[in-house]
């Protein structure tokens, strides 16, 4: 888990520094991996739904748990917005709290 | 100013509920929003909709969204009354004026901010770049034609 995020971290200094070529990111696995951009952001949406459980569906995967951040890549705004639109949703029944 | 508060309501009716009471229903509730000095500003009825899990005994449930603007009281006297309605299985009142407000302000700042950047010729696009690898090569060539 700490591994993991430590490899993260270097990844987003990395592409902050000079590109994917750089060598300066620490110890570095041989995999490519592409710098994710928050899906919010970038689609300029500035009021995440609860109501729209289609938008939200992708954001809690097979066992409906909410997606973490380092892996959807969502920023920290959004992943807050987007935690009580899930949570909304699921009193309403549009989405589920869990599934087996 | 509290006067200005919107709140959303959703409630689920189970789907043996008929047209007749989910239209009571509805006027009950238009009625209680009167009376408490409230204003209806849209309803939307999503029909039958298949629950993600179930509640009770049902897999179904008939969805009812109501706008409105009112106060705390009355928010409070709207969530008693559905508790007490067997038909409603389900029920949610959310406040949703400030996160509208705040989703406007965010939204006009950038207008201008787009406009502000057309009118000195500068890219537009903001601040969301720099890290951006896909991003990163047409920017270089936004910033080659200025």
């Amino acid at each position: 888990m700490a591994e993991e995020r430590r490899g993260r971290g270097g990844s987003g200094s990395k592409a902050r520094g000079n590109g994917r070529s750089g060598e300066k990111g620490g110890p570095r696995r041989g995999m490519f991996r592409r710098r994710k951009v928050c899906k919010f952001c970038a689609d300029k949406v500035d009021y995440i739904d609860y109501k729209d459980a289609k938008m939200l569906l992708p954001f809690v995967p097979e066992r409906a748990k909410i997606l973490p951040r380092r892996i959807s890549g969502v920023c920290a705004m959004h992943q807050r917005k987007l935690q009580t639109a899930i949570m909304r949703a699921r009193q309403l029944a549009l989405l589920p709290y869990s599934t087996d | 100013m509290s006067q200005a508060r919107q709140y959303e309501l959703v409630y689920i009716l189970s789907p043996d509920a008929t047209e007749q009471e989910i239209t009571d229903l509805h006027a009950q509730i238009e009625s209680i929003i009167a009376r408490y000095q409230g204003e209806l500003v849209r309803t939307e009825n999503w029909g039958r909709r298949k629950l993600a899990f179930r509640i009770g005994k049902h897999r179904e449930g008939t969805y009812v969204l109501e706008v409105f603007k009112g106060s705390g009281e009355l928010t409070k006297e709207l969530d008693r009354r559905l508790k007490v309605i067997d038909n409603v299985i389900r029920h949610l009142c959310v406040r949703v004026d400030e996160e509208l407000r705040l989703a406007e302000r965010t939204r006009a700042r950038r207008e201008a901010e787009t406009q502000r950047r057309i009118a000195r010729g500068l890219p537009v696009g903001g601040r969301s770049r720099r890290a951006d690898d896909e991003g990163g090569d047409d920017d270089q060539a936004d910033r080659a034609e200025v």
